[in-house]
């Protein structure tokens, strides 16, 4: 039997007197791609905050591809392979494309002082080939996009700025991405170029493993495999879409699921 | 070490540790309400205290002559203005600024501390010289063996408890208080459950710069001196301290400020022959506890939505 | 053939006017002596800084500066050279030369760390006095060559600025500020405690010797002309700056630079993609601090005499000043700042008291209005005449 890539053992996550996360126990496979839902407040985003360590843990642990990842360093996790987007797109606006997925890039370029300011032609060749793997990555999301690698983040509507926050996450080949509401903020039919996107994204990195917070469910009903549900922390339901919608406790806790 | 002398190593602190919370109390007011660190706070410390000896000036021009009166306007008038021009700060200069990254507005109001101070050094009357503070208090000591005890070193550490217990009860027992508190919480939720946010942002600053105005009066009461530059080291002090107590936190801040005053005193004591040495021994002490606990002794309230 | 060369010079030309222009300008600063003109000269100076902004002519002119970056370069060395040929024996004039570039070496480190790394360092004029005072110490007890004092003065600002941000490093922007602020204020009291640096009177600086070359001495050339003194700090000064300003480009159009600037603007984000915020933070506080002790060794050594009153918290607020309102990150807009900011105060005895308020007043109306400053910095272009 293959080892699942992530394994959630009673997870649980604590500020002060409110458990955030209660208790969460789940496993994941290998190139699956698994919805996280359930009412605002429910512990999805301090779960990722968690799991890609920028929280420490209260209790029970988290695998991930073999290894105990619990209370590691953001940098350390990622160095594991999980990357991820946030909820508040969190892109640096002032710089440009290519800057912000270089940023994603970080493991596979030369950081040396003597590469970086002395070395510049070998520098130079880093940089076009890392030019090149950038836009290609882009340009599987929207071509357009891909010939202003240069212009400010800033300057571009939510939807482009969704995609190139998961180029970033991307650029860096990670086993497990973890995207967080990307359809927030976004129209009908932004959410839909987007949902297509990241079908592209599952047919070219076949064995890609993705987790996606989501409110619409739209979005989980096309994408998903399976969903997770949480309410208050805990663990409410598991199964496909169809069988976590028509669950009970799920209705209620959605007070009027759509 | 005789208990005359200890008696008044301690006594000295108190006093210092009281006027640090004092300062300190109004940055962890400040952040906690807007996530801003205001540095002009310890300038503000020297407006109100030239304030009240412009005041004191004037009303001795006008044939007053009882200290209480004196003492009382001269305060009032330091506290009053000080809570207005904390006003205004906040309106014209920290609010427009909200948006922008937090490193704007500290940039921002440590300027404005320099152009507050450098007008007085500039337009105050001799205002590069130390100015004479009246003694206001009365002078009686009381002596018990070694130790003396002076009447007016009383009343003011009383008079600072009192304060401090006032802003207690402000913040835990009134309306104004549960709002502050709520804005420092949650901002959007605070402003949803009807609460006027900029109207309590005005309303802290205003707080924390009578209890700047406040701290003012004390030292030269206590010094009877005051120099246009008292401020910075009193700010970088006070803020030493709220961040030593976690920033946000008004018992945290007080905490914070007597610690502080113990660290110089102690500092001092056990280096009697270098006694500027003992602001480097405190704030050596502070940097190794913000390393050693970063968010403060107490916690800095976690104001980063991720 | 005349007509080829003219088309390759247009491009260059907004360049070498603003170069021209600038020059003249300063000329004109230096040279005049009543307060009436200079006031004059200042008023003018602001007029056509609004004209420009408002008709946007500083942007249009910085696309094209930017395409043939070289040349711009070597041009701006040319016309500072003019300028100092041009002044040879105005001993005054030559100094604030001289001190303005020192001072742009300084704000360079400063803007490395504030500019690129986001950190808040108030205790420049803290880490420019470790320079000067090491460079006091160095050539007075030591035969230590006096290039290498340069050396080792920046080395003591980046070693002791290291000991200073160590503990707070994993902490936010505030405590660093704290920190800082903190060794600004009590540097000077430092000072003065200590007999061994001097105390409250100060340190005499052995002007500087190269390769046998006495700095302090002037300049003959023939029979009538006698270059004074400062030209030499003006070479020598001039030759770091162009050192520094190399580094400090090449540092932002890397991935240094990129990781310096993911520091800045979002820390959680460069943690999640395995940016080891530590070391940056480090990188970019060490290699500002030894820029800026390395400026204050070399002007410990042109000004001959250093005292405490010189290294005040007030003297690093100007040194943000000029990091602000020049332009965060622009290493151009730092130039003109320090141009600014050091000669006009000096020129204009009216307003010399006033400086730090003045200062003060205008940073808080640029950070109310115009927080990008003068110069804004433009986009990153990793190799000059990018992008592609």
């Amino acid at each position: 039997m293959i080892r699942p890539l992530l394994i959630a053992r009673d997870l649980t996550k604590r500020f002060g007197g409110l458990v955030a996360v209660d208790g969460i126990s789940f496993e994941l496979g290998r190139g699956a791609v698994v919805g996280l839902i359930g009412p605002n407040g429910s512990g999805k985003t301090t779960f990722f905050n968690v799991v890609t360590g920028i929280y420490p843990i209260d209790g029970g642990a988290i695998e991930f591809d073999g290894n105990n990842i619990a209370n590691l360093s953001p940098q350390a996790v990622f160095r594991a392979g999980i990357a991820r987007t946030f909820q508040r797109s969190r892109l640096s606006l002032p710089l440009s494309i290519f800057d912000n997925i270089m940023i994603g890039n970080h493991m596979r370029l030369n950081q040396g002082l003597w590469f970086n300011l002395v070395q510049r032609q070998r520098f130079k060749q880093e940089f076009e080939i890392n030019f090149e793997r950038a836009r290609d990555l882009v340009r599987v999301f929207d071509a357009p996009l891909a010939d202003r690698m240069f212009e400010p983040v800033g300057g571009f509507p939510m939807i482009d700025r969704r995609r190139i926050e998961i180029c970033r996450a991307l650029i860096s080949r990670p086993k497990l991405l973890l995207l967080d509401e990307p359809s927030a903020g976004m129209t009908r039919d932004e959410t839909s170029k987007l949902m297509n996107d990241i079908f592209e994204v599952k047919d070219r990195f076949e064995d890609l493993t993705i987790i996606i917070i989501e409110h619409e469910m739209g979005v989980i009903e096309r994408i998903t495999d399976r969903c997770v549900v949480l309410n208050f922390g805990r663990k409410i339901c598991e199964g496909t879409y169809q069988q976590v919608a028509a669950d009970k406790l799920v209705q209620e806790a959605y007070l009027g699921i759509q | 070490m005789d208990l005359g002398l200890f008696g008044q190593y301690v006594m000295n602190g108190l006093m210092l540790g009281m006027m640090y919370a004092l300062v300190a109390v109004g940055f962890t007011l400040f952040f906690g309400v807007l996530n801003v660190i205001n540095f002009s706070h310890g300038d503000v410390v020297t407006v109100g205290a030239f304030t009240a000896l412009a005041t004191y000036l004037g009303l001795v021009a006008l044939g007053i002559s009882s200290a209480p009166t004196l003492v009382v306007g001269a305060l009032l008038a330091a506290v009053v203005s000080m809570a207005v021009l904390g006003a205004l700060i906040a309106r014209y200069l920290v609010l427009p600024l909200k948006s922008a990254p937090s490193l704007n507005t500290l940039l921002l109001t440590l300027m404005l501390g320099t152009v507050l101070h450098e007008a007085i050094r500039l337009f105050y009357p001799r205002g590069a010289n130390p100015q004479r503070f009246p003694s206001l208090l009365p002078t009686d000591a009381y002596t018990f063996g070694h130790f003396t005890l002076r009447l007016d070193n009383v009343l003011m550490l009383l008079a600072g408890l009192a304060v401090i217990v006032a802003i207690h009860l402000l913040i835990n027992k009134t309306k104004i208080g549960l709002a502050i508190r709520a804005v420092a919480q949650d901002e959007e939720t605070a402003k949803i459950m009807g609460i006027n946010f900029t109207f309590i942002v005005l309303v802290t600053f205003a707080v924390g710069s009578g209890l700047a105005a406040f701290a003012g009066v004390i030292q030269g009461l206590y010094y009877s001196e005051i120099n246009f530059a008292m401020g910075l080291l009193l700010g970088v002090i006070g803020f030493s301290s709220a961040v030593v107590g976690g920033l946000g936190n008004v018992y945290g801040a007080i905490i914070g400020g007597f610690l502080f005053a113990a660290l110089q005193t102690i500092g001092a004591v056990a280096l009697p022959f270098a006694s500027a040495y003992k602001d480097v021994f405190a704030f050596g002490v502070v940097i190794l506890i913000m390393a050693w606990r970063p968010t403060g002794l107490i916690s800095e309230k976690v104001s980063e939505r991720v | 053939m005349v007509t080829g060369a003219w088309r390759a010079f247009i491009p260059l030309l907004p360049g070498v006017a603003s170069a021209a222009g600038a020059a003249v300008y300063l000329l004109l600063l230096l040279k005049v002596q009543s307060q009436g003109g200079i006031a004059a000269l200042l008023v003018a100076g602001v007029v056509a800084m609004l004209a420009a902004a408002r008709f946007d002519v500083m942007t249009r002119v910085a696309r094209r500066v930017g395409e043939h970056e070289k040349a711009f370069n070597v041009i701006v060395v040319v016309a500072v050279l003019a300028l100092a040929g041009l002044l040879y024996d105005d001993h005054f004039a030559l100094l604030l030369v001289a001190t303005v570039i020192i001072y742009v070496i300084a704000a360079l480190g400063l803007n490395i760390q504030f500019g690129y790394a986001g950190m808040l360092n108030f205790a420049g004029a803290a880490f420019f006095g470790i320079g000067c005072y090491t460079a006091a110490v160095l050539t007075k007890n030591t035969p230590v060559p006096h290039l290498l004092v340069l050396l080792a003065g920046g080395v003591m600002a980046a070693a002791i600025g290291s000991l200073l941000i160590l503990p707070v490093l994993r902490t936010r922007g505030h405590y660093a500020a704290v920190v800082t602020i903190a060794f600004g204020l009590l540097f000077k009291i430092f000072l003065e405690v200590n007999d061994a640096l001097g105390g409250p009177q100060g340190l005499r600086v052995a002007g500087m010797q190269v390769l046998g070359l006495e700095f302090n001495n002037n300049i003959e050339i023939g029979e009538d002309i006698e270059l004074a003194f400062y030209v030499n700090y003006i070479a020598l000064g001039l030759m770091l700056l162009v050192l520094a300003f190399i580094f400090v480009k090449r540092l932002e159009r890397s991935w240094i630079g990129l990781n310096l600037d993911a520091v800045r603007l979002d820390e959680t984000a460069a943690a999640c993609f395995g940016l080891n915020l530590v070391r940056w933070k480090i990188t970019a506080f060490i290699t500002g601090n030894f820029l800026i002790g390395l400026a204050g060794a070399l002007y410990a050594t042109m000004i001959g005499f250093i005292a405490p009153t010189n290294f005040t918290f007030g003297d690093s607020l100007i040194l943000v000043s000029i990091v602000l309102l020049g332009g965060i990150g622009n290493p151009w807009g730092l130039v003109v700042a320090t141009a600014i900011l050091v000669i006009v105060p000096e020129k204009l005895q009216a307003i010399q008291e006033y400086r730090f308020l003045l200062f003060a007043a205008m940073v808080v109306l640029m950070l109310l209005f115009r927080p990008q400053g003068i110069l804004p910095r433009p986009l990153r272009t990793y190799f000059p005449g990018s992008p592609k």
